[in-house]
């Protein structure tokens, strides 16, 4: 019977965090995208040692081995100057990862402050920054982030400039929708009450309400970053050659269709394996924090 | 309709104004900030300094910024967006002659998204778990994970291997490339003078094109769909009228089809912006020649009046595309129609 006390769970320790994690853990998909996206992590940090030829992520020439197709020396095959395929897709995740992180430090702080700011505030602060809010929600964000790559020298860091420039309004929205809701919940009247400081009831009592639509938010946006990066780079607006960025890769790979097949489909397997993961990780997180976004 | 919706729609048409307005400021914001002047690049590289001074003049460069935005809006106003840089032709004129081509890709993908995504979500909230629900989850899981470009590529692919005699680029068959009809869009002109082989032709290049930009929203309009229907299902309305014996497949059609097409349509505003952005790398890669593919080389070649026209009309398609969407939703919705508006 002892050991039957030990495994069964009393209800004291069975906390919402507790239930989350279990909720998470007996998920097989959300552990699957957790891994795929550890994956990707590992690569992008340590392409360096993982890749087989990491000298071909520059601008390193072979002409006596370019378009070669899959084989054992090459698995993914080589492109137009004779670069091995399958290391600049590691190295891609370095670029698109640094984009993710780029554009999300910038859009996600912003955005979150903001709609705590028009939840928890109300009134003309409400009303101007949820106008402004919809307003740049309305804007073709390929578009501006076209305009704004175009009037910019392209590199990587405009590129997340420009992303980033319209992507803090979902955030914004969000959170102003949960924030709204927490602020009229008595403890944050009583906190109000007890002479909270503005700074204290917004940081400490509404924004750990905010965590999870947001963390679930963020890492389904990687996945959209990702895709957005590579749109822009194959529109050769992103980042220039010769980063390896899995979008210009696609691009460069498409004059040589449909004979060399393998400079299109290996970067392109790329693009999908690393959204694939951000967006089964985010599902999953979605359903263990049981939120909606 | 009742004077609710009226206001409701007068409230978000002005909100619509609000948005062209900020587009306006912060298009005409970057284009003051870009390097490079835009008078030297009208008159090209070989042009004297006295040369290049003159067309500042002309072009009122040296004004002061908010006379110049002034002017600039003036002329937005009234669909004038000055001379492209590049070929020295009205900006306007460029974009008039192509809009047909990318409106007409637009409109079918639109019509697509409905006609496929609609359908099958009903279907997939019917027999839930079956094969309807398993083609939702694989084309939403496409929508999310690929973007429209390698979309494009792989159907690009596909028929270069399988469909041998598919055309893979342009709009039309060469044989019809001299065809000119009243309103630029082939399968109207090719109805109104009765030429079926180019509506044949046009509809053959359209199809491929078309499912690359729809496939994203077919997966969100399925799952929409599929959802407002299982919810709907659970209405009192619906389950007196079961339990009344209605058959099944005219609850489902006549009264939960109406009341589950709202989810969808709000979504379609808003996918709006995106299915432009799309259409940019779309035409590129189907060499489609349409508007988008006009931005994309103003873009390229830093056309600034050209770029501000083309982001200035793409908002406005989203805009007109909204409010039309709420006034559809207007039509369906009598709640909404009858309400205050919200």
């Amino acid at each position: 019977m002892a050991s039957l006390g030990e495994t069964a769970i009393s209800p004291e320790i069975l906390t919402a965090r507790r239930m989350a994690w279990l909720r998470f853990r007996s998920n097989p998909v959300a552990l699957l995208g957790a891994f795929m996206v550890l994956s990707v992590v590992f690569c992008a940090l340590f392409a360096p040692f993982i890749a087989p030829y990491p000298e071909d992520a520059g601008n390193m020439i072979d002409f006596a081995t370019r378009h070669s197709a899959p084989s054992a020396e090459h698995w993914a095959g080589t492109d137009k100057v004779g670069r091995d395929i399958l290391s600049r897709v590691i190295f891609g995740f370095q670029v698109s990862l640094l984009l993710v992180v780029g554009v999300l430090g910038l859009a996600v702080p912003v955005g979150a402050a903001l709609g705590l700011a028009a939840g928890y505030f109300g009134g003309w602060t409400e009303f101007l920054i949820t106008g402004f809010t919809n307003v740049m929600l309305a804007i073709p964000p390929l578009v501006m982030a076209l305009a704004v790559g175009s009037v910019l020298s392209q590199t990587l860091v405009n590129a997340m400039f420009a992303i980033a420039l319209l992507w803090w309004t979902w955030h914004a929205r969000l959170v102003y929708r949960v924030a709204k809701s927490v602020a009229a919940e008595d403890f944050v009247e009583a906190a109000r009450l007890a002479g909270a400081s503005h700074m204290h009831i917004l940081l400490r009592e509404i924004l750990p309400n905010c965590v999870a639509v947001i963390s679930v938010k963020t890492t389904l946006d990687a996945a959209f970053v990702i895709l957005f990066g590579a749109t822009l780079s194959f529109l050769g607006l992103g980042v220039r050659p010769p980063t390896p960025d899995l979008g210009s890769m696609v691009a460069d790979g498409r004059q040589f269709l449909p004979e060399m097949w393998w400079g299109v489909l290996f970067p392109a397997l790329g693009i999908f394996y690393a959204t694939l993961a951000f967006n089964l990780l985010g599902d999953g997180l979605r359903d263990m924090f049981d939120v909606e976004v | 309709m009742a004077s609710g919706f009226v206001e409701f729609l007068i409230r978000r048409a002005l909100g619509f104004i609000a948005v062209l307005l900020v587009l306006s400021m912060m298009i005409f914001a970057l284009a003051r900030v870009v390097p490079g002047d835009p008078a030297r690049m009208a008159m090209g590289p070989a042009a004297s300094a006295e040369q290049v001074q003159a067309m500042r003049e002309q072009m009122g460069l040296d004004d002061p910024i908010v006379e110049q935005y002034v002017r600039f809006l003036r002329g937005a106003v009234q669909g004038d967006f000055g001379i492209s840089l590049i070929s020295g032709r009205p900006v306007t004129d460029e974009i008039l002659r192509l809009l047909p081509a990318t409106l007409e890709l637009v409109i079918v993908t639109l019509l697509l998204m409905i006609v496929l995504g609609v359908p099958l979500g009903v279907l997939a909230a019917r027999y839930r778990n079956g094969w309807a629900d398993t083609l939702l989850r694989i084309v939403s899981m496409i929508g999310v994970t690929m973007p429209a470009f390698l979309v494009a590529i792989l159907l690009q692919l596909f028929a270069a291997y399988y469909l041998s005699d598919w055309p893979l680029l342009g709009r039309i068959h060469q044989d019809f490339r001299s065809f000119e009809g009243p309103t630029g869009f082939y399968i109207v002109d090719g109805l109104l003078m009765g030429r079926l082989d180019i509506v044949g032709s046009a509809l053959q290049h359209l199809a491929f094109p078309a499912l690359a930009l729809a496939l994203a929203g077919i997966g969100q309009i399925m799952r929409l769909t599929r959802s407002a229907m299982i919810e709907n299902l659970r209405r009192d309305h619906v389950q007196t009228l079961r339990s009344f014996g209605v058959p099944d497949r005219i609850v489902t059609f006549r009264y939960l089809f109406k009341l589950s097409s709202i989810a969808p349509l709000t979504i379609m505003g808003l996918e709006f912006a995106s299915l432009i952005g799309n259409a940019f790398v779309v035409e590129m890669v189907f060499s489609w020649g349409g508007f988008a593919s006009h931005g994309l080389e103003s873009i390229m070649q830093n056309d600034l009046n050209a770029i501000m026209a083309v982001v200035m009309v793409s908002g406005l398609f989203f805009v007109v595309a909204n409010l039309v969407i709420d006034i559809l939703i207007g039509v369906i919705d009598p709640r909404i129609r009858l309400k205050e508006g919200h």
